[in-house]
C-alpha cells in the first residue's frame, strides 16, 4: 500500500538510529538487545509485552499505533543480565510496509499468532519469510502461539506450529498473556539463545 | 419590534463610554429568529476602526446584509442536477423506504441555501428524542473511545435510519470505507447508491454539493477517488457540514497520507477498510468533537491558561530541542496547547493540530508507553509521513515531537528526557494540572467597570473573583448583562479562548446546542458572496447571540434571551478588553510557529 515513507526534502539530519539497540554488549555480563514483536493485529503482542514488563493484563483491546517502545531487564541464573529493548509493533495492515524500520538491526524477533486463529498463523509465516529475507541473518527468532488459555477454541495445532518452527530454525512456545503462562519462560529462553560472543553492531 | 433604532452619532468612536440610554423595547423572546438591523451607515462612516483596541458601537448594525430566512432564492451553492440525482437515487436504491429520501421530490427541486434557512432554532436536534446521536448528553468520553457502537445496524434497521447524523466514506467504485453507524460491509448497497448519485451528476460535467430532502440534508465531498457524505437532520449549515467532512478526510490522510490514492489507481475496486483497521475510535472521537470542540469550525486552537513565566519556561526547552532537528515540538494538555515550537519556516495549521490531538487522545495505546509512529499532517504535506514520538508525561499532558527522519527515535527519546526534567523542575506540569482543574475564563468574572481594570492583572489569570467585581450575585445566572458564554478568536494568532460553561448552560446537550448556534453564526458571517460581515445581533427563544468580526479578532457571545441590547454590546466591549488584558496568559504569543 501507500505507506512507503516518502520524506519531504527538508533535511532534518541524521539524528540517531533505531539501530542503536543492535545487540550491543555493554560488557560481557550485561547484554542489551533489541527485540521486535511481529504478528497479525489482535493476537496479543502488546499484552505479552505488558505482562512481561509490568506484570499487567488489560482485557480491553488497545490497538497499537505505529510501535511502542518498552524495556525490561532480565536477570539470569548465571548472574548475567539482559536488557530487552522491545519494539511492540502495530499489527495493522497499513503499518506492514514500515516494519523494516523496527526489525532492522534487531537481535531478536518474536513472531506471534493466536492459537484460535488460523489466519494469524498464516500471517506469522509471512513475517518469518520477510525476516528471513530482510532481517539481520543472525537474528534469533521465536514463534509464539498466544492465547493458550483458550485451548478449547484451538485451531492451530501444537504439532503444526512445532514442525514449522523447527523447519525454520526457530524456537516455539505457547503462552497466555492473560494467565501469565510461559511469558517469563519465553524471554528466558530467548536470553539463553543469544550469542554470548561479542557481536558486532 | 425595534422600530426606532435612532441615529448612531457619527462620531460614535471606539472609546465612547456612553451607554445608549434607550433600552431596547424588545420584550418578546418568543419572536422567532429575529434579526435587528438598526441603520444603514457604512462601516467607514460609523467610525469604529477594526483596530485591536476598537470597541463595538453601542448600537450595532449589519454593515452587510445577513441572509434571512425569507431569501431562499439566494442559493449560491445549489446544484442544477440535484433533483435528477435524487430521482436517480430513488431509482437505483434497493431500499426505497429510507426516510431521508422520501420527501426529496417535494423539496429537492428548490434547495434553499443552507445558511439562508435561517435560525430555525435547534428543532432538528432537540425535538424528538427517541434516538440521539452517540454522545448526546449521557456520553462520557469513554463511550466513543471504545470504538464504533451499533455494529449490528444496517440501512434496513429502523434505529439506523432514525439517527440524526450519519457520516459515510466510500470509494469511487462505491465500496464502503467508513460509516459512523453500522457495519460498513453491510452497507455496500447503500454506498453504491451514494456513489450512483455522485457519478450521475459527475457524468454530466457537474458536481453535487448537497441535496435537501425534507428535514434532511445530504452533503457530498469528493476527494479524488474518495467520496465523503453526511446525511443530517441537525439543521447545521451546509458550510459547517462540509467543513466536518473535510476534517474527516484530513483525519484519514493523517493516518494514511494522500498516497493511498495510488492504491485506487492500481485497482479501482481496492478495499480501503483494511488500511483503516482499528481506527474506529479515532473517527468516532472526531465526529463527537464536532458537537463540543469549537476548534472544529473556528479553525483555531486554544491554549491552556498559564502564567506567562510558566509558558515561557516550557517554550524555552522546546525551542532548545527543536534547534536539534525536531520539526515540531508540541506540549499539550488534552486538547489545549501548553507550548508549541516549530523549526524555522515550518508552520503548523490549527486543523492539523486538531487532527493530531484527536488521533493521539483517541488511541489508547499512546498512554501505555512511549511510541514512535508515522503520521501525516495533511495541511503541512499531505503526501508524506512524518514520524511522531509521543509520550504522556501524566494523565493529561503529553509531548509530541515530530521529525522527518524515520530513525530519530533514540534522539527524540533523549530530547523527551531532557524536556521532562526541565518541566518537572520548573513546575510546569503541576501548573498545567492546576490550570486544568481551575478552568479558564468565567463569564462571572467579566469586569463590570472597565475603569477598575485598566490593565491590572490579578495574580492567577484574573480569576480572583473578589478583585474582578463580579456581577453574578446580582444577576442570578451568568455574567454581567446576562452574558452566558463567549468565544474570542484572535485572527492573527490562529487561537481562540472560550469561556467555561456555567449555569444555565450546564449540560452537554445545551452546550452542543450553543455550539451549533455559534456554528451557524460563523457560517453566516463567513459566507462567500454576501461579503465579509462585521456585526450581527440575533435574538431567538434560546439566546441573544452577538457576533463581531474585525481584522484582528472574532467575538461570539451568547446572552440571556431577555438581555438588553445596549448593555450586551457594552459587555462585549468589556470582554474584548478583558481578553486583551489577559492575553499573555491565555494565548501563546511570539513563540508560535505562525510568527515566523
Amino acid at each position: 500500500m501507500g505507506c512507503s515513507s516518502s520524506l519531504p526534502d527538508r533535511n532534518a539530519g541524521r539524528l540517531g538510529s533505531l539501530n542503536n539497540g543492535n545487540s550491543m554488549v555493554t560488557d560481557s555480563k550485561n547484554l542489551r538487545v533489541k527485540l521486535v514483536l511481529l504478528g497479525d493485529s489482535g493476537v496479543g503482542k502488546s499484552c505479552i509485552v505488558l505482562r512481561f514488563v509490568r506484570g499487567q493484563f488489560d482485557p480491553t483491546s488497545k490497538v497499537t499505533v505505529g510501535a511502542s517502545f518498552l524495556s525490561q531487564t532480565l536477570a539470569l541464573q548465571d548472574s548475567t543480565t539482559v536488557k530487552f529493548e522491545i519494539w511492540d509493533t502495530a499489527g495493522q495492515e497499513r503499518y506492514a510496509a514500515l516494519a523494516p524500520l523496527y526489525y532492522r538491526g534487531a537481535a531478536v524477533a518474536v513472531v506471534v499468532y493466536d492459537i484460535t486463529s488460523p489466519e494469524s498463523f498464516v500471517k506469522a509465516k509471512y513475517w518469518v519469510k520477510e525476516l528471513q529475507k530482510h532481517a539481520n541473518p543472525d537474528i534469533v527468532m521465536a514463534l509464539v502461539g498466544n492465547k493458550a488459555d483458550l485451548h478449547e477454541n484451538r485451531s492451530v495445532s501444537v504439532q503444526d506450529a512445532q514442525d514449522y518452527a523447527e523447519k525454520n530454525g526457530m524456537f516455539f512456545i505457547e503462552t497466555s498473556a492473560k494467565t501469565a503462562d510461559n511469558i517469563n519462560q519465553l524471554f528466558e529462553e530467548i536470553a539463553k539463545r543469544l550469542p554470548r560472543t561479542t557481536s558486532s553492531s | 419590534m425595534d422600530s426606532d433604532p435612532g441615529p448612531i452619532p457619527p462620531d460614535d468612536g471606539p472609546s465612547n463610554p456612553n451607554p445608549n440610554p434607550r433600552l431596547d423595547p424588545e420584550p418578546n423572546p418568543q419572536e422567532y429568529a429575529q434579526e435587528e438591523r438598526l441603520c444603514s451607515l457604512t462601516l467607514e462612516d460609523s467610525g469604529y476602526a477594526p483596530a485591536s483596541n476598537g470597541s463595538l458601537p453601542e448600537d450595532i448594525y449589519s454593515g452587510d446584509e445577513i441572509e434571512e430566512e425569507e431569501e431562499p432564492a439566494a442559493a449560491s451553492v445549489s446544484v442544477d442536477e440535484v433533483e435528477r440525482a435524487a430521482g436517480e437515487a430513488r431509482a437505483s436504491s434497493s431500499h426505497g423506504g429510507a426516510a431521508w429520501r422520501e420527501n426529496s421530490e417535494q423539496d429537492g427541486n428548490a434547495p434553499p441555501s443552507p445558511s439562508s434557512s435561517g435560525y430555525a432554532g435547534e428543532r432538528g436536534s432537540s425535538g424528538e428524542s427517541e434516538i440521539e446521536e452517540v454522545g448526546d448528553g449521557r456520553a462520557s468520553p469513554d463511550d466513543w473511545s471504545r470504538g464504533k457502537e451499533h455494529l449490528d445496524e444496517d440501512d434496513a434497521s429502523v434505529s439506523w435510519r432514525k439517527r440524526k447524523k450519519h457520516f459515510f466514506v466510500l470509494s469511487h467504485s462505491g465500496k464502503p470505507i467508513y460509516s459512523r453507524y453500522g457495519d460498513e460491509h453491510k452497507l455496500a448497497g447503500f454506498s453504491a447508491t451514494l456513489q450512483a448519485i455522485i457519478s450521475f451528476v459527475e457524468n454530466s460535467g457537474d458536481r453535487v454539493k448537497f441535496v435537501r430532502a425534507g428535514d434532511h440534508q445530504v452533503v457530498f465531498l469528493v476527494k479524488g477517488p474518495i467520496y465523503l457524505v453526511c446525511i443530517s437532520c441537525t439543521e447545521e449549515p451546509y458550510a459547517a457540514l462540509r467543513g466536518q467532512l473535510e476534517l474527516i478526510y484530513g483525519q484519514m490522510l493523517l493516518i494514511l497520507t494522500k498516497s493511498v490514492n495510488r492504491c485506487f489507481q492500481k485497482n479501482p475496486k481496492f478495499d480501503m477498510t483494511t488500511l483503516l483497521g482499528g481506527t474506529d475510535a479515532v473517527f468516532s472521537s472526531l465526529i463527537h468533537s464536532f458537537s463540543w470542540n469549537p476548534a472544529t469550525f473556528l479553525h483555531a486552537y486554544t491554549c491552556l491558561p498559564l502564567a506567562c513565566a510558566t509558558r515561557l519556561a516550557a517554550a524555552a526547552i522546546l525551542q532548545d530541542v527543536s534547534d536539534s532537528g525536531v520539526l515540531f515540538a508540541i506540549l499539550m494538555c488534552k486538547h489545549k496547547v501548553v507550548s508549541l515550537v516549530g523549526a524555522q519556516k515550518a508552520s503548523l495549521h490549527p486543523d492539523d493540530m486538531l487532527l493530531l490531538a484527536n488521533f493521539i487522545l483517541s488511541s489508547e495505546s499512546f498512554r501505555t508507553s512511549e511510541s514512535f509512529s508515522p503520521i501525516c499532517l495533511p495541511r503541512y504535506n499531505p503526501m508524506a509521513f512524518l514520524y511522531a514520538y509521543v509520550h504522556f508525561l501524566d494523565g493529561d499532558t503529553y509531548l509530541t515531537l515530530l521529525t522527518t527522519s524515520s530513525d530519530a527515535f533514540y534522539h527524540l527519546k533523549d530530547c523527551r528526557i531532557r524536556i521532562e526534567a526541565v518541566l518537572v523542575k520548573s513546575n510546569v506540569l503541576c501548573e498545567a494540572q492546576r490550570s486544568m482543574l481551575d478552568g479558564g475564563l468565567h463569564v462571572e468574572d467579566v469586569p463590570v467597570d472597565s475603569s477598575i481594570r485598566s490593565g491590572s492583572l490579578s495574580p492567577h489569570l484574573g480569576l480572583d473573583k473578589t478583585a474582578a467585581g463580579s456581577l453574578s450575585s446580582r444577576m442570578g445566572t451568568g455574567g454581567p448583562a446576562g452574558l452566558w458564554h463567549f468565544i474570542y478568536k484572535s485572527v492573527y494568532l490562529d487561537q481562540y479562548v472560550s469561556s467555561e460553561f456555567s449555569a444555565p448552560i450546564n449540560n452537554s446537550n445545551q452546550q452542543k446546542r450553543l455550539y451549533r448556534a455559534y456554528q451557524k453564526l460563523y457560517a453566516s458571517m463567513h459566507e462567500k458572496g454576501t461579503g465579509p460581515n462585521k456585526t450581527q445581533f440575533r435574538r431567538d427563544e434560546n439566546y441573544v447571540l452577538l457576533c463581531w468580526i474585525t481584522q484582528d479578532f472574532e467575538l461570539y457571545a451568547a446572552f440571556d434571551p431577555l438581555a438588553d441590547k445596549a448593555l450586551a454590546i457594552k459587555v462585549c466591549n468589556r470582554v474584548c478588553q478583558w481578553v486583551r488584558d489577559l492575553e499573555n496568559e491565555i494565548f501563546l504569543l511570539g513563540a508560535s510557529p505562525f510568527s515566523w
